[in-house]
């Protein structure tokens, strides 16, 4: 409508322009025509998005058939190559998001669900990166030979880790087996997931090829492992592995309650096989950064050896029953009213709660320097009742694959079974 | 008539000279109105602002808190460019170039000039291609006004020095200046989808803040899908799910197949959407 209600003087129909000659290009077409621009250009633009991704997924159609076996034994002889690339891990366990990550930045707790991007280098021997990407924000962990660095810059905090002094010596001989000194807060690899898998697949399992599959453009044989047991929570395990350079592509965990899609998931989403550039191992604390020396002891040659559940029976407070897939760890004499009560209070139990893991934990958690409350604030009692439900003689947590059941006296039983028989087990 | 019929048998020289015409017209309507030059002075005042406030609150217990990049701005000026970048980005710069992608047909139709614009010897492609040049330009000086301001006076009060990236390495300031500049080109590029969808809604209307209220709209939605986790498979290709990208420019390698990414999505919605302006306006009856 013309301003002042005015009667529009002149019309200018498309049509009448056209004829004084100077839109020479709008004879060509008939309005209808010009509307059907549009449609293509949508049509184009789909196409352009979608093609791509549905070509060349016939890479893995002429592979040589490979057993089973032969396979593992491929997986375990393989010689370590460089790798780098894009990792994508999604978690469907079905646990309530307690997370934030628009406030809290990248960390190793946005692993508990969801989608998470890991960006990944390796030089094949005993230096290797991850860095967990978040929206402005990264966690990387790096490791370089004896050291190794986890930065988060949400935080700005750099933590160090050195292995003990007195064990370098040992270290140097290890190395050739790459030992990696452990970093609390690690980053999930499909090399790392493939390992675990194969621990189990040696026990009660039944190991099995699929079809080979395509992932991040490469072609892939797959090993599928299914419990021969129903005693646990994991219905089956697939490992994709490079038919080339028998480097673990991707790692699938289903769970017996979900049959449409892996409650873990671990795989790459592009892949390079090329050295990574040695700056990228070369890390140091950032100027202005918080930094925390950690000096860890290199594991007992028995531990490193077998990378078993029973190595950890025998340590003091810790029982392992059940073999395999069925395997329930119990850690006895914990007080978890002490831990959420001091954490509620706004300090830490003077000797720490026993598990570094949960330790770290709650330092995240809780106030830094005392005096503010850090932002935003997590009251860890709530977030405990939040994750477990109650049951009788204790307090559950359930998961698409994991169960943990904390009885009121002080004990804790996890595995990957169903909470009934945690319970029974329990008492 | 006369005009239209010098139009006819105008060499392509003449009509060059009468686009650059056009065009050299069109900015000085986007850059002499005052109301724009009010949004770009509020765009440069959102880095002084947070820069002052953080100036100020450097020392006490809430120092270091907050968003991604503002506790970090303290150490190292630069980060103000980010900082500011940030915080404008879900709705500040939508908001400004929505009102200046939905004024620029719409504004016209209501002032009663389109139809005088209509006369002059261009074809109306050539008109609209002309208008969304004169709206990515106002999206440029958009970005540049909270970059430079941002850089200044993030240089005066705190000083400027290595670039700490998220990956916790330190690159030197002149790299660090290198990828602001991919930062400030990725942000601009950014805005191309929402610039288009600008256009069209521009075309649809003669209510010019029906054209701008609608383009905020589609820039808010997008936004609101964004954070369903339920929708994460369209996800990629909402208009504003990639904007954060940016992020990328501060990670120990830049990531050119993620980058890309996001600007292909962009280039999808200009396609698209300028498609869809294309046919709208050389379709349309003008008659205001």
């Amino acid at each position: 409508m013309a301003p002042g209600g005015q009667v529009c003087v002149l019309s200018v129909v498309s049509g009448e322009v056209a004829h004084s000659g100077a839109m020479d290009t709008t004879r060509t077409f008939s309005p209808r025509a010009r509307w059907a621009v549009p449609a293509v250009a949508a049509a184009a633009v789909a196409a352009a998005f979608v093609v791509p991704a549905t070509l060349g997924a016939s890479a893995s159609d002429d592979l040589p058939s490979v057993s089973a076996d032969d396979l593992v034994d491929r997986m375990a002889n393989a010689d370590r190559v460089p790798v780098s690339g894009t990792v994508v891990y999604t978690a469907r366990l079905g646990l309530p998001d307690v997370t934030v990550p628009e406030l809290q930045g990248a960390g190793p707790l946005d692993l508990l669900g969801g989608s998470s991007t890991v960006r990944v280098w390796s030089d094949g021997e005993d230096s290797s990166r991850a860095a967990l990407l978040g929206e402005v924000s990264e966690y990387s962990v790096v490791r370089d030979g004896p050291e190794a660095w986890t930065y988060s810059s949400a935080d700005d905090e750099a933590v160090h880790y050195v292995v003990d002094p007195a064990d370098l010596e040992r270290y140097e001989e290890l190395s050739e087996e790459a030992a990696e000194p452990p970093v609390d807060g690690d980053l999930p690899t499909p090399s790392e997931a493939a390992e675990l898998a194969l621990a189990y697949a040696r026990t009660t399992t039944d190991v099995t090829t699929t079809e080979p599959v395509e992932v991040a453009g490469r072609a892939a044989y797959q090993l599928e492992m299914r419990p021969q047991t129903d005693g646990t929570l994991v219905d089956r395990v697939r490992v994709a592995v490079d038919a080339e350079t028998s480097v673990p592509l991707r790692a699938q965990v289903w769970g017996v309650g979900d049959d449409a899609a892996p409650a873990l998931e671990v795989g790459f989403t592009d892949v390079s096989f090329e050295m990574p550039d040695a700056s990228v191992f070369d890390f140091s604390a950032p100027a202005g950064a918080d930094v925390r020396e950690v000096e860890v002891p290199l594991p007992e040659p028995g531990a490193l050896e077998q990378k078993h559940p029973d190595a950890l029976d025998g340590a003091e407070g810790v029982t392992v029953s059940g073999t395999g897939w069925e395997t329930v760890v119990e850690l006895s004499d914990v007080d978890v009213d002490a831990i959420l009560g001091a954490a509620a209070e706004g300090r830490l139990p003077k000797d720490g709660t026993g598990s570094s893991g949960a330790d770290d934990l709650l330092d995240e958690l809780s106030p830094s320097d005392g005096e503010m409350p850090a932002l935003p604030e997590l009251d860890t009692r709530a977030l405990y009742e939040q994750l477990t439900t109650e049951v009788d003689g204790g307090r559950v947590l359930t998961s698409a694959l994991l169960s943990v059941l904390v009885t009121d006296d002080g004990r804790v039983l996890a595995g990957s079974v169903p909470p009934a028989t945690l319970e029974e087990l329990a008492g | 008539m006369s005009l239209a019929e010098a139009g006819t048998v105008a060499p392509p020289a003449r009509r060059g000279v009468a686009t650059a015409r056009l065009l050299r017209s069109e900015l000085r309507l986007v850059f002499g109105r005052v109301r724009n030059i009010v949004l770009l002075a509020g765009l440069a005042a959102v880095p002084v602002l947070v820069g002052i406030v953080l100036f100020v609150t450097q020392d006490s217990p809430v120092a270091g808190q907050g968003p991604p990049f503002p506790d970090r701005v303290t150490g190292n000026g630069l980060f103000l460019v980010f900082a500011a970048l940030v915080s404008c980005l879900p709705f500040l710069l939508p908001l400004c170039v929505a009102i200046v992608s939905g004024d620029a047909v719409a504004g016209e139709a209501a002032a009663g000039t389109l139809r005088y614009l209509l006369v002059v010897p261009v074809p109306r492609t050539r008109l609209l291609l002309v208008k969304a040049g004169a709206v990515l330009a106002f999206a440029v000086a958009a970005v540049a006004a909270i970059a430079v301001t941002g850089l200044v006076v993030g240089a005066v009060l705190f000083g400027v020095g290595d670039v700490t990236l998220l990956s916790g390495d330190t690159v030197p300031l002149a790299e660090g200046i290198l990828r602001t500049l991919g930062v400030v080109g990725y942000v601009v590029l950014s805005l191309t989808g929402l610039v288009a969808v600008g256009l069209f809604l521009s075309t649809l209307t003669e209510v010019p803040v029906a054209a701008m209220a609608s383009t905020v709209v589609v820039a808010i939605v997008s936004g609101v899908l964004d954070a369903l986790p339920q929708l994460s498979a369209v996800h990629p290709w909402l208009l504003t799910h990639h904007w954060l990208d940016l992020g990328e420019f501060l990670r120990l390698q830049v990531d050119v197949p993620t980058v890309l990414g996001g600007l292909a999505v962009q280039g999808a919605w200009v396609a698209v959407f300028g498609a869809l302006a294309w046919s709208r306006f050389t379709t349309a009856d003008v008659s205001s």
